[in-house]
C-alpha cells in the first residue's frame, strides 16, 4: 500500500508513514485503537477468570482479540515510526537541558516513574515479609502444634514462606536465574554495543558492516531477553531433568508451580514434610531451641506425626507479581528490540537516528537493574 | 481507491466505539448468582438458570387485605431432583413488604423479609410458609428461587448437576400504589440524553464548519481528523469536552443521591443503589471530570505559555487522551444491571477484595489501570514539555504561574500515581486470577491498601487544586492589571505543598489504630499545609489591594473561590486536629469540606478559566451578562447547597449511608428534628446549583454561534499565550520564530466592563476608583 501521494499533504495519512522533518503535528489512529485494545483486554480477562477459577472458557477468543488489537494498533505506530530517519529528532531549547534531545528527557522521566512502580511493590514485599511470621520459625517454635493446625483438622497457619527458601535450597534450583542475571548483564552489554556501531561517523566505517554489526547486537539482545523469559518459564511452570553426571545424581528438579508453590497454595507443605516427628528430633539436636518447644507444646507431648499446612497465598502472590512485573518489562523489551532488530536489518540505523537506540537501552538498563534487585531480595534472601 | 479505503476504515472504527459504547455499560459481567440470595446462607446450585425446573407459589391472592395471614406452599417440578434421592432441592424466599415466617422445621427464616429450607428441609420439593400482609398498602414483590437437587452432595460430588430457577410474583395492595421511578431507568434516560445532546452538538459544531458541504463525504474526514489528532489544542478540547461531559453525569448521580436524601427514611435509592451512585460520583466527579479538565487546560495553554510548538510527545499525548474514554466505559460497567462499583471511590480493601462488592467493581479497578497509565503518560509529557521546551530566555523563573501549577500537579501525580496503579493491579489480580494480597484471612493487610491508596490519593486532592491555584494567580494578576503579588513566594509555595503533601497522608488513616506519636506527627505536618496555603491566599489579596480590579466574569469567578476555599481550607484544618477528626470522620462535615475546597475550589477555579481562556481558544467572547448571572446563581445555590452540610455533620450525619432518621415524638432517631428541613433545603439548592451550570452551556453555545470575535488579547493577558490570534494557529508558534517575553505591566487595553458588571464594580471598589483619581 503506498501513501506516496499523501507526501506533502499537511496531515498525511492517519495509518500509514510520515514525513517527520516538518514538525507539524501527525494524525494517528494508534492511541484510539491501543486503547479499545486495552480495555478490551482487561474487561475479557475478568470475565473469563473469577477469584482464581475459570468461569467462562468461551470469552477465551475475546482475550486474544484484545491482544490483536493492541498489536495492530502498535504496528499502526510503528509503521509511522519507520520512516523516521533522524532527521527530525527535537532538540531541548529551554535551560537547564539545552539541546538534549528532548525524548531521552521523557525517557527519564518515565523511568522516574518506573522506579516508584517497582519502590511500591518493594514496600508491599516489606510489609508481608517482616510484617508475617516466617514458615520457619512458626514451624520450630512448636505453637502450631497446640494450635492443632494439623492434618487432622485440616486447619493452615498463616506465615510467610519466600521462594528463596525453595529456590536457593540447590544449585540445581537457583540456575535458571542465575544464568537469567547473566543473560541480562551481558545483553546491556550487547546493547550499548549495537549504539556504538550505530553511531560511528560515517565514512569510519564500512555501510554494510556497520548494518550487520548493529542487527546483530540488536539480535544478540532480543535472543538473552528470550532466554531469559524461557528460563523463567521452566523455573515457574516446567522444571528439568538433571541427567547422572558424575557424582550427581539423576533427578527431576521440579518447578516451583510443581512444588505447590502457587497463589492459590492455602494448604501448602513441603515435600520434605513439616511433621512434628522430624521437630522433636530438630528441638533434641539444638537443645539452645528446646525450650522454645516445650514451653508450646508442654513436657508430655507426644510426636503423632502430625504435619503443619500453611497459608502461604500472600507469599507466593508477592513474589509471582513482584518478578512477574519484572517478566512483563522484558516482555515488552522484546517486543521492542524486535521491531529494532528488523529495522537495524534493513539498515535503519544511521548515526543520525543512533540515539533512539539508546533511549531503548536506558529502558533496557533499568530493567537490568531492576532485577540486579529483585534477584538478591526475592531468589537469595 | 485509496481513500475509499481509509475511509471505510475509520468507519468501522467508529462503529466498534460507537456499538461498546452503547452495549458495555449494559452488560451484567457474570450471569452468577442473584445478591442477597447468597447472602442469606442459600447459594443457586449451578452457573446458569434452568428452563426445565418450575417453581410455584400456591396460596397469593392476586390482591391482599391489611394484615391478613397467608399460607403459602412454595414448590417446583421438573430438574434432576427424583424420589428417592438423598436430597431433593431447597428454595429462598423473599417478598418486599409483609412478613414472612415458618410453620415448621423445615424452614428457617433470616429477617422478616426472607425464609430458606432448613438442613432437615432438603429431602423435599414442597414446603409450607406463612405471610402476613402488609398493614397499608404497598405494592408487593415476591422473588422465590428454587434448587432442583441429583443427591450427589454426599458423594463427594457438591451440588454438580443440580439446577436452579427463579419466579417473581406481584401482590397488589387493596388501593393501587404508584410505583416510583425505578432509578436506574432514570439515570440511563439522562446519560442517553446527555449523550444525544453531545452527538447533536458535535454534528452542530461540524455543520457550522462549513454550512454548505453538510454530508458524510466531509464529516467522515472531518471526524477522522478529530479521533486521530494529535495537536495539543485538538486534544485539550477533546479532554474538556469529556470533562464537561463527565461534570454533568457525575451531576445528575449526585441529584439523585439527593433526591433520596431529601427525606428522612427515603426509599427512592435502595441501599445499594445508593452505595453504587455514591462510588460512581466521587470517581466520576474526580477521575473523569476534574482531571480531564486540569489537562483540557493544560493542553491547551502550557504549550502556548512556554511558547512551545506543541508538547514533548504528542501521540503519546493522543495515548493518554483515547485511554480515558474506554476507561470510562470500564468503570461504569454494570451500573444498570444493578451491579456496578459499591465500594467508594477510596476503594478501601478488604472489602474491595471480598466478594460481596459487587461483580462491576473489578471493572473499576480495570477501568482505574487505565487511567493510571493514561494520567503516567501525561506526567511524562508536561513535565518533558515543561522542562525542556520553554523559549528561548524563559527560565524558571519567568514561567507564568498556571504552568509552574501544572508543573507542581503533574510532579505530585507522576511521584504518587504508581503505588496506586500497583495497589490497584494487585486487587485487579485477587479478584481476577486469586492471589491473596488484600484477604485478610490468608494474612493480607488490608491496612497496606489504605497506605497505597493514600500515598497517592492525598498528593492527589492537591493535584486537583493547585493547577486552579494557577488559574487564579493568572486571573486575578491580570483583572487587577499588575504583576502578581509575590511571584517567587507563590512559586515556592507551590513547591512547598508538592513536597509536603507526600507526608500528610496518615491524617486520613487516624482512625485505622495507628502509633499515637504518627498520629501527632501526621497532625503537625498535614497543619503545616496551611502555611504556603496562607502564604498564596496573602499574595492574592495583596495583588488586588494595589492593583485596579477589573470586574469581569472570570473576576468574579476567582473572588468567589477565594472566598469558598478559605471556608474549605478553614474547615480541613478541623481534620488534622486528633480530637476533632474521631467526632468528624466520616460525617457530613468531611462531605462539607471536600465539597467546598473540590467545588469550591478546583470546579469554581475551572469556571475562571473558561470564562479568561474561551476567546483565545475559540475566538468568540462569552456574554458577559449572562455570565454574571451564571455566578450568581450557582455562587449562592452552591453556598446553599453546602453549607448546611456542616451543621448536619456536627449532628452526627453520617457519610455514606443511604439514609438517615430524625427524632420526633413517636420515635427516636439520630438526628434532631430540624436536619429533616435541612436536608431538604440542601435538595432543593442542589438542583438549583446543577441547572445554573446551563447558563454557561447556554452562553458558551450562544458565544460559538454569535459571539464577538475576539482580538487576540481581550483582557491585557502578558503571558504568551495572548501573543498569538484567538484562536491560535498549528503549530501554535512557528518554530524559526518563538516570541520574546513582554513586559508584565505594559499596554492594558481599555477594557469597558458591562453594565452589570460596572455596577457590582461601583459596590465595590471605591477605594480604587479614589486612589485612581488621585493619580
Ligand atoms: C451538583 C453538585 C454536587 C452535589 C449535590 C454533590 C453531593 C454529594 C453528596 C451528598 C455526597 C455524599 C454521599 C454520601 O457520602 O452519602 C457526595 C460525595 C462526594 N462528592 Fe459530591 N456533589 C456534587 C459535586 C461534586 C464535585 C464537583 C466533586 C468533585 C470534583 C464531588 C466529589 C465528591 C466525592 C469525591 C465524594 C465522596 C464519594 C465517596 O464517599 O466515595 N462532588 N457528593
Ligand atoms: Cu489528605
Amino acid at each position: 500500500m503506498s501513501s506516496d501521494h499523501h507526501d506533502g499533504e499537511h496531515h498525511p495519512s492517519a495509518w500509514g508513514p510520515h514525513d517527520w522533518s516538518h514538525g507539524a503535528p501527525h494524525n494517528s489512529w494508534s492511541p484510539i485503537i491501543m486503547s479499545i485494545g486495552i480495555g478490551i483486554f482487561l474487561y475479557t480477562v475478568a470475565s473469563v477468570y473469577s477469584w482464581g477459577n475459570m468461569v467462562d472458557s468461551s470469552s477465551i477468543p475475546l482475550v486474544l482479540i484484545g491482544l490483536m488489537i493492541i498489536l495492530f494498533g502498535l504496528l499502526i505506530w510503528w509503521r509511522q515510526d519507520a520512516s523516521f530517519d533522524g532527521i527530525y529528532e527535537p532538540k531541548a531549547s529551554g535551560t537547564p537541558f539545552q539541546n538534549i534531545e528532548i525524548r531521552k528527557v521523557a525517557m527519564w522521566v518515565f523511568l522516574m516513574s518506573e522506579m516508584m512502580v517497582f519502590t511500591s511493590l518493594f514496600s508491599t514485599y516489606m510489609r508481608y515479609r517482616f510484617g508475617i511470621d516466617s514458615c520457619q520459625e512458626v514451624y520450630e517454635s512448636g505453637s502450631w502444634i497446640v494450635n492443632s493446625q494439623n492434618v487432622d483438622t485440616g486447619e493452615a497457619v498463616n506465615c510467610f514462606l519466600p521462594a528463596s527458601e525453595l529456590i536457593a535450597s540447590s544449585w540445581f534450583h537457583i540456575a535458571p536465574g542465575a544464568i537469567n542475571t547473566f543473560a541480562l548483564i551481558i545483553s546491556s552489554f550487547t546493547i550499548v554495543q549495537a549504539l556504538r556501531w550505530a553511531k560511528k561517523p560515517i565514512g569510519s566505517v564500512d555501510e554494510e558492516v556497520r548494518r550487520k554489526r548493529v542487527y546483530r547486537y540488536l539480535g544478540s539482545t532480543w535472543v538473552l531477553a528470550v532466554i531469559f523469559l524461557t528460563l523463567k518459564m521452566v523455573e515457574w511452570f516446567v522444571g528439568f531433568y538433571i541427567p547422572e553426571i558424575g557424582p550427581i545424581h539423576e533427578h527431576d528438579i521440579m518447578s516451583l508451580v510443581d512444588e505447590g508453590y502457587t497463589i492459590h497454595a492455602d494448604h501448602y507443605h513441603p515435600h520434605h514434610g513439616w511433621d512434628d516427628i522430624h521437630l522433636a528430633e530438630l528441638a533434641a539436636l539444638h537443645p539452645e531451641d528446646y525450650e522454645a518447644y516445650l514451653s508450646a507444646v508442654g513436657p508430655n507431648y507426644e510426636p503423632t506425626n502430625a504435619v503443619m499446612l500453611a497459608d502461604i497465598r500472600v507469599s507466593s502472590s508477592t513474589f509471582f507479581v513482584t518478578t512477574g512485573t519484572h517478566g512483563a518489562h522484558v516482555f515488552i523489551g522484546i517486543i521492542g528490540l524486535t521491531y529494532m532488530t528488523w529495522k537495524a536489518w534493513t539498515g535503519g540505523y544511521t548515526p543520525q537516528n543512533a540515539v533512539s537506540i539508546e533511549y531503548f537501552g536506558l529502558y533496557w538498563h533499568f530493567v537490568d537493574l531492576i532485577w540486579v534487585i529483585v534477584f538478591p531480595f526475592f531468589y537469595l534472601y | 481507491m485509496m481513500k475509499n479505503f481509509i475511509h471505510s476504515r475509520s468507519l468501522v472504527v467508529m462503529t466498534i466505539l460507537i456499538a461498546a459504547m452503547v452495549c458495555t455499560p449494559l452488560v451484567s459481567s457474570f450471569p452468577t448468582g442473584i445478591s442477597g440470595v447468597k447472602d442469606s446462607g442459600c447459594n443457586c446450585h449451578g452457573a446458569t438458570t434452568s428452563d426445565s425446573v418450575t417453581p410455584m407459589i400456591v396460596g397469593l391472592p392476586e390482591v391482599y387485605n391489611y394484615s391478613e395471614v397467608y399460607e403459602l406452599t412454595v414448590s417446583f417440578t421438573g430438574g434432576p431432583s427424583t424420589p428417592g434421592n438423598i436430597n431433593l432441592g431447597g428454595f429462598h424466599l423473599w417478598a418486599s413488604e409483609g412478613e414472612l415466617s415458618v410453620v415448621d422445621a423445615t424452614v428457617q427464616q433470616y429477617n422478616p423479609n426472607e425464609v430458606g429450607h432448613t438442613e432437615v428441609g432438603n429431602d423435599q420439593t414442597s414446603w409450607t410458609v406463612v405471610w402476613t400482609a402488609p398493614a397499608t398498602d404497598r405494592n408487593v414483590e415476591m422473588i422465590l428461587h428454587t434448587n432442583s437437587v441429583n443427591g450427589n452432595a454426599g458423594d463427594g460430588a457438591g451440588s454438580s448437576g443440580d439446577e436452579w430457577n427463579k419466579i417473581t410474583k406481584k401482590i397488589n395492595a387493596p388501593i393501587l400504589v404508584l410505583e416510583s421511578a425505578n432509578p436506574y431507568v432514570v439515570l440511563s434516560t439522562l446519560i442517553i440524553i446527555s449523550g444525544i445532546l453531545l452527538i447533536i452538538t458535535i454534528t452542530y459544531i461540524f455543520y457550522r464548519t462549513n454550512p454548505d458541504s453538510f454530508n458524510w463525504e466531509s464529516f467522515e474526514p472531518w471526524i477522522a481528523d478529530w479521533l486521530t489528532t494529535t495537536d495539543h489544542k485538538k486534544i485539550g478540547t477533546l479532554y474538556f469536552l469529556a470533562g464537561m461531559f463527565f461534570l454533568g453525569i457525575g451531576g445528575i448521580m449526585a441529584l439523585m443521591i439527593r433526591i433520596q436524601l431529601s427525606v428522612p427514611g427515603n426509599d427512592f435509592l435502595t441501599q445499594d443503589q445508593y452505595n453504587q451512585f455514591f462510588t460512581l460520583h466521587g470517581t466520576t466527579m474526580i477521575f473523569l471530570a476534574a482531571m480531564p479538565l486540569i489537562n483540557g487546560f493544560a493542553n491547551w495553554m502550557v504549550p502556548l505559555q512556554i511558547g512551545a510548538p506543541d508538547l514533548a510527545l504528542p501521540r503519546i499525548n493522543a495515548m493518554s487522551f483515547w485511554l480515558q474514554p474506554v476507561a470510562a466505559l470500564l468503570i461504569f460497567t454494570g451500573v444498570f444491571s444493578g451491579t456496578g462499583a459499591d465500594t467508594g471511590w477510596t476503594g478501601y480493601a478488604p472489602y474491595i477484595v471480598s466478594e460481596t462488592a459487587h461483580v462491576g467493581t473489578t471493572m473499576w479497578v480495570a477501568g482505574q489501570i487505565m487511567l493510571v497509565a493514561s494520567s503516567t503518560l501525561t506526567g511524562v509529557n508536561f513535565l518533558t514539555t515543561i522542562a525542556v521546551m520553554r523559549a528561548p530566555g524563559m527560565g524558571w523563573m519567568q514561567m507564568p504561574l498556571f504552568t509552574w501549577s501544572i508543573l507542581v500537579a503533574n510532579l505530585m501525580l507522576f511521584l504518587s500515581i504508581p503505588a496506586f496503579g500497583v495497589g490497584l493491579v494487585q486487587v485487579y489480580l485477587d479478584r481476577v486470577i486469586g492471589t491473596a494480597f488484600y484477604d485478610a484471612a490468608s494474612g493480607g493487610d488490608p491496612l497496606l491498601w489504605s497506605h497505597l491508596f493514600w500515598y497517592f490519593g492525598h498528593p492527589e486532592v492537591y493535584v486537583v487544586i493547585v493547577p486552579a491555584f494557577g488559574v487564579i494567580s493568572e486571573v486575578i494578576a491580570t483583572s487587577a492589571r499588575r504583576t502578581v503579588f509575590g511571584y517567587r513566594s507563590m512559586v515556592y509555595a507551590m513547591a512547598g505543598i508538592g513536597v509536603v503533601s507526600f507526608i500528610v497522608y496518615g491524617h486520613h488513616m487516624f482512625t485505622s489504630g495507628m502509633s499515637p506519636t504518627l498520629r501527632f506527627v501526621t497532625m503537625l505536618t498535614t497543619m503545616l499545609v496551611a502555611v504556603p496555603t496562607g502564604i498564596k491566599i496573602f499574595n492574592w489579596l495583596k495583588t488586588m489591594h494595589k492593583g485596579s480590579l477589573i470586574y469581569r466574569t472570570h473576576t468574579l469567578w476567582a473572588l468567589g473561590f477565594l472566598i469558598t476555599f478559605t471556608l474549605g481550607g478553614i474547615s480541613g484544618m478541623f481534620f488534622p486536629s486528633m480530637a476533632m477528626d474521631l467526632h468528624f470522620h466520616e460525617s457530613y462535615f468531611v462531605v462539607a469540606h471536600f465539597h467546598y475546597v473540590l467545588v469550591g475550589g478546583t470546579v469554581f477555579g475551572f469556571f475562571s478559566a473558561i470564562y479568561y481562556w474561551f476567546p483565545k481558544m475559540t475566538g468568540r467572547m462569552l456574554d458577559e451578562r449572562l455570565g454574571v448571572l451564571h455566578f450568581l446563581t450557582a455562587f449562592i445555590s452552591y453556598n446553599g447547597l453546602f453549607w448546611p452540610m456542616h451543621r448536619l455533620g456536627i449532628w452526627g450525619m453520617a457519610r455514606r449511608h443511604h439514609t438517615y432518621f430524625i427524632s420526633t415524638e413517636e420515635a427516636m432517631g439520630s438526628l434532631p428534628a430540624e436536619a429533616a428541613g435541612w436536608n431538604m433545603f440542601i435538595s432543593i439548592s442542589a438542583f438549583l446549583f446543577f441547572f445554573s451550570n446551563f447558563i454557561l452551556i447556554a452562553n458558551m453555545i450562544k458565544s460559538v454561534i454569535r459571539g464577538q470575535k475576539a482580538p487576540a488579547d481581550p483582557w491585557g493577558g502578558w503571558s504568551f499565550e495572548w501573543m498569538t490570534s484567538s484562536p491560535p494557529p498549528t503549530p501554535s508558534f512557528p518554530l524559526d520564530d518563538l516570541p520574546t517575553l513582554r513586559d508584565a505591566n505594559e499596554g492594558h487595553i481599555a477594557n469597558e466592563p458591562s453594565a452589570i458588571v460596572r455596577w457590582f464594580q461601583g459596590l465595590m471598589v471605591l477605594d480604587d476608583n479614589e486612589e485612581e483619581a488621585g493619580h
